[in-house]
């Protein structure tokens, strides 16, 4: 019953460029989308192993910056005399790489850090994003630093007689990031349903009883970690070769807490929350813009963010799924459970 | 379950109701002129102070009457001091607001990350202040400075050489397309007058301690020290040059000093400092066009602006005025016709005589204006010409 | 055309080029010493990531501003104008947003601090705008010269100030009543409570303390560079950086923590690479946690 909802759900996504004629208003759901996917990578940690990961970034921007420069070409010099020079390769293959190694990076900082809990694994993690931030502003032979890499090419359609294709334009771009949404998103509902994703919320749960129960604790959190690095990493590469230019600032602490209100805004731990808070944060600004300054706009998301902590400790999604439930409880009518979870 | 079916209905109302939004329609009975500048983060200061100027010229502009009837109507956005930011303003500015011509976007790096952006949507776009060489020689059409280049600079210092009587310099600049730009045209052009160049350290837009590159800089034997940055990072320099001894003069590049900045905010460690502008507000009739320059200065001071922001707002002036004159000589508001009439402008603005020549490879020529150049120095408290 | 490469280094020079980082980096390290001492008692006591401990710095630094620049009141008055206001902002956010929280597990505090740092940052940010600020101090501008090593008058007074402030703590940590029932709270809190140690109240004076010695780092390091709205950012950081260092809720250790940080990035800065000075201590932070994960100087114990 759900999937077909879910579906349908799908089916109106694709067919909004069909309708919506500003140019515009795509742009805007097309950054919102690429939130989304990092927001749904980083409630994978958050809402299901509990773990808070401020670095998220970290990997948004690995994946960005590994993208963008396979797709660009480089050259690293490692010795005075060997220098890796690297030509330019098809977008998509930087793509490829840019989700591996942020992949990567997310087992590097997943067995560092799951040997520390708590507040240290948050402070560990935002000194990794920040980390990757500096290398990103000094190794300038190779990031070009605060002069930012520009021109990142599109992505492309290379199939010889069949299409080919520079997809510059916003329909396209809107339809990629259409597209690695719903993988991402079953990826991670896949993932939650199996006996990991249940590892996962035992450990959430109680992690001594999980622990003694032989669930390896450390291993489990590792591969959440990898997987919503590698997630990150996907959307930062849609990020370059879409905006087409990328500077250190995109490794900036601020993304992670405008990923961060959107989980918990939506509702950790659940699937759409990230959806739900994805669309809030990443259509609001817009539609703001006129009336109220963007410092003003920020302090009503912090306000937003502690009245959401104190009243809807949860997010919004449960509180829609109580609130509903309660209506329907009230009226007495059944409500089928066949569409159960 | 239900109730996320409900959930999800209401994403889907939410979605229509957002997708018909656009609904807000805008008075049409203006020419929108996007203005991409930095009003937050490390170059705030002059981002402030050139917009203000832009918003003078509009007013006088408007005040006699608009463009073809209509009102000139700046539309501003924040390019927050950040490449990223400056081509997604660019892209809001054209895809949203439609505006047919822009200003700006400041430092180098900004306009650079913006020229790809007029490229694809084909809108011309008016560069106030950045100083690389790279702008005009990449092959954009659409671009059209009025500031003069790190090698225009160069230049014309270049005659003052001798009188400074410098035989070894240093470099302290900041570490974009700007900063190494100027060390390269300046270094370049002391080798080339047999000067010894000495070391040369960069830093960060953001970086507040310079300490660890003042005092290498102390230590190198130098008798100058040419510092290009901006004026909120140069404040900072003075302060700490000052305090650890620096023993070499100082001299300023790229016109962003605003001098009187530096003496209310640096006292004593300001005196004794050279700095290169493109408009002296202190010696308006030294202008090439005096009345022109003394009317800004007035139409500034009348609104309240800090007199120290002279230097740089009148970037923003010309750079309106150059855009509505174009407009006016295209006949209407639209990019392609603007490109076209922005060759053939002649504009009497504040710096001087505007009217942009071909640079850059044959075919994408991008417009340069060839400026007038200032040196001020700054002593006893007091912004004065220099005395060597 | 790159940073960083030093000059050949002729005996003597050398000397003196590392004497001068020497004195720079005491001076800095008394100031990163407040922000660490202040954070490490909040983190220690009460176990709350402050997210808004960069906050109060800037907060100390733009009332300066406030103070001395606008208002035109003395320096030294508007000195401890800002840092009593520091204290009484952190009294005032932990009563209205950590008390109601007491109990919760550390995400949800961690959550609403980092919504009231949001709050905070864009406060200052509306008032003041995004253009730094300056603020005159009384002192010579002429430095004191002794010998190869520069030092601005300025400095010295930090210097002094700061170590003042880190006296005065230590004296309230370890002779007064509150720094004893603090104290107590932090190496048990059950007990205490037993004891008769008012848990809530020690917790707001903790809080309120930490914040107050932040807001003097802030107060005396922003007339030495600049106010910007971003400048709580990068202190709060290394303020974690020390704590871990100096391990949960040691003074001690804190206090040489921020000693060690200003020194390796002084050092680092100069000798290494000066565009890197900021991310020393963010890589101290990765390297300590790895190899002694409960800080350097701490007893050995389980986190988590």
């Amino acid at each position: 019953m759900r999937r077909w909802l879910g579906w349908l759900w799908v089916a109106f996504l694709v067919s909004v460029p069909l309708w919506m004629t500003d140019l515009y208003y795509l742009h805007v759901l097309i950054i919102t989308g690429i939130f989304i996917i990092a927001s749904m990578s980083l409630n994978l940690l958050l809402g299901y192993t509990g773990q808070l990961n401020l670095g998220q970034v970290g990997f948004f921007g690995i994946g960005a910056y590994t993208s963008a420069l396979i797709s660009l070409g480089f050259e690293l010099k490692l010795t005075d005399n060997f220098a890796l020079a690297v030509d330019p390769h098809p977008a998509w293959l930087g793509f490829v790489f840019g989700v591996i190694l942020s992949g990567f990076a997310g087992w590097v900082v997943g067995r560092i850090s799951f040997k520390i809990r708590g507040a240290y694994f948050v402070i560990v993690t935002i000194s990794f994003a920040e980390v990757m931030r500096l290398v990103a502003l000094n190794w300038v032979s190779l990031t070009q630093g605060p002069m930012a890499l520009n021109n990142i090419p599109p992505f492309t359609v290379d199939i010889p007689g069949v299409w080919e294709a520079e997809l510059y334009g916003k329909v396209p771009n809107y339809y990629i990031v259409l597209a690695v949404g719903v993988v991402s998103y079953i990826v991670i509902r896949r993932l939650v349903r199996s006996r990991l994703g249940r590892a996962m919320i035992a450990l959430k749960e109680n992690e001594p009883l999980a622990t003694s129960v032989g669930i390896d604790v450390t291993r489990y959190l590792v591969l959440a970690a990898v997987v919503s690095a590698a997630m990150a990493g996907a959307a930062g590469s849609l990020y370059a070769h879409y905006v087409r230019i990328i500077d250190p600032d995109v490794f900036l602490f601020i993304y992670t807490v405008t990923m961060v209100i959107m989980v918990i805004t939506g509702g950790k731990g659940t699937l759409a929350g990230p959806i739900v808070g994805g669309l809030i944060f990443g259509v609001v600004p817009e539609l703001l813009r006129d009336t109220t300054r963007p410092e003003v706009q920020w302090i009503i998301y912090g306000g937003l963010m502690i009245a959401i902590v104190f009243f809807l400790p949860n997010g919004i999604v449960p509180a829609v799924h109580q609130w509903w439930r309660s209506r329907v409880s009230r009226a007495g009518v059944a409500v089928p459970l066949s569409e159960a979870p | 379950m239900a109730s996320l079916r409900k959930t999800r209905v209401a994403l889907l109302a939410g979605g229509l109701a957002v997708a018909f939004m656009p609904g807000l329609a805008r008075a049409a009975d203006t020419i929108k002129i996007g203005v991409d500048e930095p009003l937050t983060g490390a170059v705030a200061a002059s981002g402030n102070y050139v917009t203000n100027g832009a918003k003078i010229a509009t007013d006088e502009i408007n005040a006699k009457g608009g463009v073809l009837g209509k009102k000139l109507e700046l539309v501003i956005e924040d390019n927050k001091s950040n490449p990223t930011e400056a081509a997604s303003a660019a892209e809001k500015l054209i895809v949203r607001d439609k505006v047919p011509v822009l200003m700006g976007a400041w430092s180098s790096t900004y306009t650079l990350a913006v020229m790809p952006k007029l490229m694809e949507y084909k809108v011309p776009m008016v560069v106030e202040t950045s100083s690389s060489d790279k702008i005009t020689t990449s092959g954009n059409p659409y671009i059209f400075r009025t500031a003069p280049t790190n090698g225009m600079e160069a230049k014309a210092f270049s005659k003052e050489v001798g009188k400074f009587h410098i035989k070894k310099a240093d470099f302290l600049v900041v570490n974009n397309d700007w900063g190494l730009g100027a060390a390269q045209a300046f270094s370049a052009m002391l080798k080339s007058h047999g000067v010894q160049t000495g070391i040369e350290q960069t830093m960060d837009a953001n970086a507040q301690d310079l300490s660890a590159q003042l005092a290498k800089i102390k230590d190198s034997g130098a008798d100058t020290l040419f510092v290009t940055t901006e004026v909120e990072q140069i404040t900072l320099i003075l302060k700490q040059a000052k305090s650890l001894g620096l023993k070499q003069r100082i001299i300023t590049t790229g016109g962003s000093s605003s001098p009187d900045q530096l003496i209310q905010q640096d006292g004593d460690a300001a005196n004794g400092t050279y700095h290169i502008l493109f408009f002296a507000p202190w010696f308006p009739q030294k202008a090439e066009n005096p009345k022109v320059a003394e009317d800004f200065v007035a139409a500034w001071k009348k609104r309240g602006y800090e007199f120290a922001g002279l230097t740089e707002g009148f970037r923003g002036h010309d750079g309106i005025e150059t855009i509505a004159a174009a407009i006016k000589l295209a006949g209407k508001a639209e990019p392609e016709a603007i490109r076209k009439a922005l060759w053939e402008v002649h504009v009497k603005g504040i710096n001087g005589n505007i009217s942009f020549v071909k640079e850059g490879p044959k075919g994408k020529e991008s417009g340069q204006v060839v400026p007038q150049i200032y040196i001020v120095e700054i002593k006893g408290g007091k912004v004065t010409l220099p005395t060597l | 055309m790159v940073a960083g490469k030093q000059e050949q280094s002729r005996g003597s020079g050398f000397l003196d080029q590392l004497l001068q980082h020497v004195v720079n980096a005491v001076m800095l390290g008394s100031t990163y010493a407040l922000l660490g001492i202040g954070l490490t008692m909040i983190f220690g006591i009460m176990g709350v990531v402050n997210f808004t401990h960069g906050e109060l710095y800037a907060f100390g630094a733009y009332m300066m501003f406030l103070f001395a620049m606008v208002l035109k009141l003395n320096f030294f008055v508007a000195l401890v104008f800002a840092v009593v206001l520091g204290v009484g902002l952190g009294a005032l956010i932990e009563l209205v947003l950590l008390r109601p929280l007491r109990g919760a597990d550390i995400d949800t505090t961690m959550l609403v601090m980092i919504g009231a740092w949001i709050i905070m940052q864009n406060t200052e940010q509306l008032v003041w705008t995004g253009v730094a600020k300056s603020i005159s101090t009384p002192f010579p501008e002429e430095p004191l010269v002794l010998g190869p090593v520069s030092i601005s008058w300025l400095r010295i007074f930090v210097f002094v100030a700061a170590g003042l402030l880190i006296v005065g703590a230590q004296l309230l940590i370890h002779r007064t009543k509150l720094g004893k029932a603090m104290r107590a709270t932090f190496q048990d809190r059950d007990t205490a409570a037993l004891m008769g140690v008012s848990i809530g109240r020690i917790y707001t004076a903790t809080f309120a303390l930490g914040s107050g010695l932040a807001a003097a780092a802030g107060a005396l390091l922003g007339p030495v560079f600049v106010a910007v709205p971003t400048m709580g950012d990068l202190a709060a950081l290394k303020a974690f950086a020390i704590v871990i260092l100096g391990g949960l809720g040691n003074f001690a250790g804190a206090a040489l923590g921020g000693f060690i940080l200003a020194f390796i990035e002084e050092m680092g800065a100069s000798y290494i690479s000066s565009g890197y000075r900021d991310a020393m201590g963010f890589l101290l932070i990765i390297v300590v946690l790895m190899i002694r994960p409960t800080g350097l100087f701490a007893r050995a114990e389980r986190i988590g």
